[in-house]
């Protein structure tokens, strides 16, 4: 069954439903890629100069002609198909033209009335939805992989690292951990692949709005785009009731006022540390870590999740310091202590590495979200909805990583960008077995 | 205890020709160039009055967009407030900043400036936290009680901050100028102190002013040049007069009298916070943070001149003891004219600017000590 996202100018369809890769053409799949690379690329420059064209009739006519938003459309599934292809999200070979039937593939409106002057300053209007672009790493549709918006750190080999990740954001990460997972078991987890799914719809959307596909501004809202996915149950979720009004005067200062927080934050960090290890222990000789350190490490993750939604503009009341549950409009639930596999809990530092690594991508694009909601709050007094929920999905698994670190729960944080459980949730394809398997 | 001087109590200062002291076109410059200080100054004060009155009125609306406890909203108050009166002073410092540019006595860029703005501004909104932190914190204990316990916990900090504040210095380094050492060593037999270290900043950079200072309590004492003092056209026996009227802070105690003097502005001024926050609550309260901030600008405003005051005693009071250990009056003179050069500074500001805005003695009084004590104490 294919899940097809909300009716949007551009929209991604899932027809993948197995997960199931073969284990040898993942293996080289970067090698298999090179050629896709060079043919998309050539592809891209000629929808480039047309989208120039498009330009042109945007300004004179106020509307596209057909056969030209064809070809640009033509290239926007087709990279849209490799990016799927290289990221692991999907596996038939996609070879030089677009596929009918592909796994993972977009469905494009024809062209519609668009006003002169958004088409005017298309590239500049783009900008923010490029710079989000860039940190999912939907890859190959708005240009240049990302690369040009990209950060990047340190010297050496940690740079090189950084910016192999960094230069596809987190569909790039993702990816990479999907492989392991691939080579391993033959089949990709179900919230890599579905996080993957969304940077490239959002990748198409945004590379769709700059080559004046569609007047529509891309959205970012994982509710509106996250049809093929499904949250499953997990003992620590986040609740958001906040509404979206950002007063300006708490906007402007708002790093400045959480240096407070950054300085307690740092303390508690020194006592969380301890508490963990001291958890780690009696979960090793009990099976179960008890409860007043579990309070204790639930109240961390939950301070921890106030005070960056609070940075980065996705909550908008200055938190408290405790972490008390209930408090904050962007809150976690945490489920008391389990019974927990002693295996897991003795290498859970290592277990965590993958979802830590994930969380840190996901770190960098809430980092956009802060940035681009910090200027658009600032101007409107209010934080724009899809906005507020992809921040929000990055904090819930950052939240559920650190909390699996902890040993809060056995349970592994789940990938998709997905914040809240349908009312009737559809059957897990891929049951849970290992810890990275949930993803 | 504080108020004793070691300049002599019938010293008569004689009166000093500006003009020729310090050129009649120079003093001209000069006062154009403070009185633009001036009139900026008085007009930031009221702007900040007015917005710190006005936030006094209507700032406790913003405890509704904290979700935190009685005392971290009550943080948020104050941060906010030193926000507001940030913003409002932009103009001022823009001003301020554009004028010393204009002048040559900065070349710190403008984007610079702003990072720095900022950054003093973070460091602001961490102090404030902290203070609030200690008065909410004891109010809510204590009740009404906590001006005094309040008062001493700021001391405290006050003395731990002087004490501390050398071994947090990573920006110094040693002195390696080995006359300048030399006579170090010998001002600090006469003056009667042990060895204390003395180090240069590295300021060149951004300006072309030059300063030293004098801190630390006990073994953390330190001396620090401005690397521009040990640069033309600052002359060796200038550079040995400021030397010695730094050291000279150390061997009057002028910091621990410093804190002792704070102690004694604090335990009223605590009080008075206490008494003015009554109606809203009292310190314990969030609502009551807004008409702290003004309570305490208006607090320091009206004190500023008796501190200023004092202030200029123990600043005169290093000039005298500099002169008796370095005996060469001519150098402190010359020093004079040459901070009056480099700064730009008016050397004989009007009498209300001086009452409200000088740390240190005129620096045409400062030329007419050294000419005092000539006619004093020269063999």
């Amino acid at each position: 069954m294919a899940a097809v996202a909300e009716q949007r100018p551009i929209r991604l369809v899932v027809r993948d439903t197995e997960l199931r890769r073969s284990r040898l053409t993942v293996f080289f799949r970067l090698f298999l890629a090179i050629p896709l690379f060079v043919w998309v690329t050539l592809r891209g420059i000629a929808a480039f100069v047309v989208a120039f064209v498009l330009w042109l009739a945007v300004l004179i006519e106020g509307t596209t002609p057909q056969s030209l938003h064809d070809f640009v459309a033509g290239y926007l599934r087709y990279a849209t198909q490799v990016g799927a292809y290289v990221f692991l999200a999907a596996d038939p070979y996609p070879w030089f033209r677009c596929q009918a039937d592909y796994p993972v593939d977009l469905e494009i409106d024809p062209p519609v009335r668009q006003s002169r002057w958004t088409g005017f300053f298309r590239l500049v209007l783009a900008l923010p939805a490029l710079l989000l672009a860039s940190a999912l790493g939907g890859g190959l549709t708005n240009g240049s992989s990302g690369q040009s918006w990209s950060a990047s750190s340190g010297g050496g080999d940690e740079y090189a690292v950084w910016y192999a990740f960094s230069s596809g954001g987190v569909a790039a990460v993702a990816a990479f951990l999907a492989w392991f997972a691939i080579i391993a078991r033959g089949t990709e987890p179900r919230g890599l692949r579905d996080l993957t799914a969304f940077a490239l719809n959002y990748a198409a959307q945004a590379g769709g709005y700059l080559l004046l596909l569609t007047p529509v501004y891309p959205t970012s809202d994982p509710k509106r785009a996250e049809p093929y996915s499904d949250l499953p149950e997990h003992p620590v979720r986040i609740v958001v009731t906040d509404d979206l009004e950002r007063p300006r005067l708490t906007v402007l200062f708002r790093l400045l006022l959480a240096i407070p927080h950054f300085v307690w934050l740092l303390l508690w960090s020194v006592a969380a540390f301890f508490a963990a290890v001291a958890a780690w222990f009696a979960a090793l000789a009990t099976g179960r870590v008890p409860l007043a350190l579990h309070r204790f490490l639930a109240a961390y993750t939950r301070y921890g999740t106030h005070l960056f939604a609070y940075v980065y503009v996705v909550g908008r009341r200055f938190p408290g310091f405790i972490g008390r549950a209930g408090s904050y409009g962007v809150d976690l639930e945490i489920d008391p202590p389990e019974r927990q596999n002693r295996w897991t809990v003795l290498f859970r530092f290592f277990l965590a590495i993958p979802a830590l690594l994930l969380a840190s991508a996901l770190g960098g694009v809430a980092l956009v979200v802060g940035v681009l909601g910090w200027w658009y709050a600032l101007a409107r007094g209010r934080m724009p909805e899809g906005l507020r929920n992809l921040g929000a999905s990055c904090l819930r698994y950052s939240a559920q990583s650190y909390a699996y670190l902890f040993l809060l729960t056995a349970r592994y944080p789940f990938a998709a960008p997905v914040l809240e459980r349908r009312a009737e949730p559809e059957p897990d394809p891929s049951p849970l077995a290992l810890p990275g398997d949930a993803f | 205890m504080l108020f004793p001087t070691a300049v002599p109590d019938d010293l008569s200062l004689p009166a000093v020709d500006v003009d020729r002291t310090f050129g009649a076109e120079f003093v001209d410059d000069a006062r154009r160039y403070e009185r633009f200080f001036y009139v900026d100054w008085i007009l930031a004060q009221i702007a900040l009055l007015g917005t710190l009155w006005l936030y006094a009125r209507r700032g406790g609306a913003f405890t509704r967009e904290s979700s935190a406890g009685p005392i971290g909203t009550g943080m948020l108050l104050g941060m906010l407030g030193l926000g507001i009166a940030w913003l409002v002073g932009i103009p001022f410092r823009v001003a301020a900043h554009w004028w010393s540019r204009s002048h040559d006595q900065t070349d710190l860029s403008y984007l610079d400036w702003i990072v720095q703005d900022w950054t003093i501004l973070g460091a602001e909104f961490l102090s404030i936290c902290l203070a609030l932190l200690i008065v909410m914190g004891l109010a809510r204990w204590l009740g009404e009680r906590w001006w005094l316990p309040g008062a001493a916990v700021f001391v405290a900090i006050a003395a731990l901050f002087n004490f501390v504040a050398p071994y947090l210095d990573f920006t110094t380094k040693p002195l390696d100028d080995k006359v300048l050492l030399a006579d170090a060593a010998r001002y600090e037999d006469e003056l009667g102190l042990a060895s204390i270290p003395i180090r240069v900043e590295e300021v060149s950079k951004d300006t072309d002013q030059a300063n030293a200072y004098a801190f630390g309590l006990g073994p953390s004492r330190r001396v620090v040049f401005w690397d521009t003092m040990l640069e033309e056209p600052f002359s060796k026996d200038e550079q040995r007069v400021v030397l010695a009227h730094e050291l000279a802070h150390h061997s009057q105690n002028h910091l621990p009298e410093g804190i002792g003097w704070f102690a004694l502005f604090a335990v009223p001024g605590a009080w008075i916070l206490m008494r003015a926050t009554r109606p809203r609550g009292g310190m314990g309260s969030p609502q009551a943070v807004p008409l702290t901030l003004l309570v305490v600008v208006v607090f320091q405003l009206v004190t500023t001149p008796l501190a200023n005051v004092i202030s200029r005693r123990m600043e005169a009071e290093a000039d005298w003891k500099a002169l008796q250990v370095t005996r060469d009056p001519a150098a402190l003179e010359q020093l004079m004219v040459g901070f009056s050069e480099t700064g730009l500074g008016d050397p004989d500001p009007p009498a209300w600017a001086q009452l409200v805005l000088g740390t240190h003695p005129a620096l045409a009084d400062r030329v007419a000590m050294a000419r005092a004590w000539s006619f004093r104490d020269s063999p």
